[in-house]
C-alpha cells in the first residue's frame, strides 16, 4: 500500500544504532538521530489509487460523523 | 567532543566513512541522555536501564487517565456498578497497549514524530488533516482538563481563576528546563499521583467479593441503546485518543530512543497500561460507592458534585482524595496534551520541535505548547460557557476522529521502507485493524444515533 519509490527508508539506512562504551568523549547518537538527519524529509510513499480512495472515504465519513456529534452537542445546549 | 560513525547502510560490509552531520545543542543534550543509557546497558544495570528508558509510555497512558476519563469511569460506576465495566476497561487498555506500542516502535526506529512522518510520507494534505483533528480534539479536551482542575479545587473552596493559574503555572514551569529529560521526570512525578484514585477506591471500603466478581463479564446492565453507545464511545475515548498517538511517537524520538530500546519501550508502555487500568478501575470503584445512592453526584458534577457526594457517602477523606485526584488528572493531561500539540505544530511546520531546544531556537514548539493552554484557559473563564457539555463530549469527539489517526499509524508501522525489520507482523496488524474497526463503529454508531434522535428520525 505504501511502497517507497525513492531512496531507501530510515529502517534500511539505519539498521542498528551503535552502542559504544565509555572509550572517550563520544556523541552517543545513531546517525539518524542527528537534527541534520531528522530535518531531511523522508521519501514520499506511492499509494495505490484504491488506498487513496479508501483514505478519502474514511476522511469524509469521519467529517460527516463529527458534524453530527457537533450538531447534537449544539442542540443539547438549547 | 569527538564522534563515532554511528550507522551503516544496510548490507554494506566495508563502507567509506560517512560525512559527519553538524552537531546542534539539541543533539548534545540528547547525547548526554543516551550516554547514561549506554553506561547502564554496558554495565548490565537492568533496573537503571528500565528507569532511564521509562517515560513516554507511562505518560501517554496516565495522561489519558485524565479528568473527563476519570469522571466517565466514576459515572459508569455510580450509574451501573462494576460488573460490565471492569472487564471492559481491561480490554480497552490491552487495546491501547497495542496502539501505543506501535507508536513507540515507529518513533524509536525512525527518530521522527507522527505529524512529520505522515506529512512527508503520505502528503501535506493528510498531514494537515491529522494536525487539524489533533488541534480540535486537544483544544476541547484541554478545556475539559481545566474544568477537571476547577472541579477538584472547588471542593477546597477555590474557583476558576485558581484552576487557570495552576494549569498555566505548571505548563510554564515544565517548559522552563529546556531539557526533555527534566520535563519528562517532572510530569512522571506528577502522574504517579494518579494512584490517588486507587486510594479513593480503598477509602470507600468496597466489598472484596463484589470487586472480584466484577471480573466475570456480565451484559450491559440497562439503559437505552443510545446510552450504551454513549458509554462505549466515551469509555473508548477515555482509553485511546489522537493526542496519545502523536505524543508517544514524538516523545520516543525526542527522548532519543532507538531500535535497541524497543524491549524497554514495551515494558514502559505495558507498565503505563497496567497502572492506568488499575487507577481507572479505582475511579470506577469509588464511583460505584454512589450506586446505592441513586448515582447522586452526576447531576451536580459542574458544582464539584463527585467529591462532595463521596464525602457524604464514604467520608471526608474519600472526597478529599478524589478531589486531589481530579486536580492531578487534569494537570498531567494539560502537560502531555500541550506537548502533543507542540510536537505536531513543529513537525508539520518543519521547524525545531524538541524540549531539548531553547524557546528562541524552537519558537513554534514553545508557542504552540503555551498557546493552546492559554486558549483553553480563556474558554473556562468565559461566564456561562457550557463546560459540562464540553466535558461530556470531549471523549466522544476524540473517538469519532480517532480511526483516521489509527489508520495512518498502522500504515507507518507497516511501512517496510521506514521500519525495515521492525515493521508490523501479521498478528499485530490483525489486532490493529480490529481496534480501528471497533473504535470506528463505536464513534460512528453513537454519532449517527444521536443525530437521528435530535432530528426526530428515531425515538430515544
Amino acid at each position: 500500500m505504501n511502497d517507497a519509490h525513492q531512496d531507501p527508508g530510515i529502517g534500511e539506512r539505519n539498521p542498528q544504532p551503535p552502542e559504544r562504551g565509555e572509550d572517550g568523549p563520544l556523541v552517543h547518537l545513531a546517525r539518524g538521530q542527528f537534527v541534520a538527519e531528522t530535518s531531511r524529509p523522508v521519501a514520499r510513499a506511492a499509494l495505490s489509487a484504491r488506498a487513496v480512495a479508501g483514505l478519502w472515504a474514511l476522511r469524509v465519513f469521519v467529517v460527516v460523523v463529527s458534524l453530527m456529534v457537533i450538531y447534537t452537542f449544539i442542540d443539547q445546549l438549547r | 567532543m569527538t564522534r563515532t560513525p554511528s550507522s551503516l547502510p544496510a548490507g554494506d560490509i566495508n563502507p567509506a566513512p560517512l560525512p559527519e552531520p553538524p552537531l546542534t545543542k539539541e543533539d548534545a543534550a540528547r547525547s548526554r541522555d543516551r550516554a547514561r543509557v549506554h553506561r547502564a546497558r554496558g554495565g548490565s544495570r537492568h533496573w537503571q536501564l528500565l528507569w532511564l528508558l521509562a517515560g513516554p509510555g507511562i505518560l501517554a497512558m496516565l495522561g489519558e487517565n485524565d479528568g473527563p476519563s476519570m469522571i466517565a469511569y466514576a459515572s459508569d460506576g455510580a450509574q451501573y456498578g462494576l460488573g460490565f465495566f471492569v472487564p471492559l476497561i481491561l480490554v480497552l487498555f490491552a487495546m491501547a497497549f497495542v496502539c501505543q506500542e506501535m507508536c513507540m516502535r515507529v518513533g524509536a526506529v525512525t527518530h521522527r514524530g507522527y505529524g512529520g512522518l505522515v506529512l512527508q510520507r503520505y502528503g501535506r494534505i493528510w498531514g494537515w488533516f491529522g494536525a487539524g483533528d489533533l488541534i480540535v480534539t486537544n483544544l476541547v479536551t484541554l478545556i475539559a482538563e481545566f474544568v477537571s482542575i476547577r472541579v477538584g479545587l472547588a471542593y477546597f473552596g477555590l474557583g476558576s481563576g485558581a484552576a487557570v493559574a495552576l494549569g498555566l503555572t505548571l505548563v510554564v514551569f515544565t517548559l522552563s528546563g529546556k531539557r526533555y529529560w527534566r520535563w519528562e521526570r517532572v510530569v512522571l512525578g506528577l502522574a504517579l499521583f494518579n494512584g490517588l484514585f486507587l486510594v479513593a477506591a480503598i477509602l470507600v471500603k468496597p466489598h472484596p467479593g463484589a470487586v472480584a466478581a466484577s471480573l466475570d463479564f456480565v451484559p450491559f446492565p440497562g439503559g437505552s441503546f443510545n446510552t450504551l453507545l454513549l458509554l462505549l464511545a466515551s469509555t473508548v475515548g477515555a482509553t485511546v485518543t489522537p493526542w496519545m498517538i502523536f505524543f508517544q511517537m514524538s516523545a520516543s524520538a525526542d527522548k532519543g530512543m532507538t531500535a535497541r530500546d524497543l524491549r524497554h519501550g514495551r515494558y514502559d508502555t505495558a507498565a503505563g497500561a497496567v497502572l492506568a487500568a488499575i487507577f481507572g478501575i479505582g475511579a470506577l470503584i469509588a464511583g460505584a460507592a454512589l450506586l446505592t445512592h441513586g448515582g447522586s453526584g452526576i447531576q451536580g458534577f459542574a458544582g464539584a458534585g463527585f467529591p462532595e457526594a463521596l464525602k457524604h457517602v464514604a467520608g471526608g477523606a474519600a472526597g478529599t482524595v478524589f478531589a486531589l485526584g481530579l486536580i492531578e488528572a487534569g494537570a498531567v493531561a494539560i502537560l502531555t496534551i500541550c506537548a502533543s500539540t507542540a510536537y505536531a505544530a513543529g513537525e508539520c511546520a518543519g521547524v525545531s520541535h524538541s524540549f531539548n531546544n531553547s524557546p528562541r531556537s524552537a519558537a513554534v514548539f514553545y508557542a504552540a505548547n503555551l498557546g493552546v493552554a492559554l486558549l483553553a484557559a480563556v474558554v473556562i473563564l468565559i461566564p456561562g460557557a457550557p463546560l459540562l457539555s464540553i466535558v461530556l463530549n470531549a471523549n466522544v469527539l476524540a473517538t469519532v476522529l480517532l480511526p483516521v489517526t489509527l489508520v495512518f499509524m498502522v500504515m507507518l508501522a507497516n511501512d517496510a521502507g521506514l521500519m525495515g525489520q521492525w515493521a508490523n507482523k501479521p498478528a499485530t496488524n490483525a489486532v490493529g485493524i480490529t481496534v480501528i474497526v471497533f473504535v470506528g463503529l463505536c464513534g460512528a454508531a453513537y454519532g449517527i444515533d444521536s443525530f437521528l434522535q435530535v432530528i426526530h428520525l428515531v425515538g430515544p
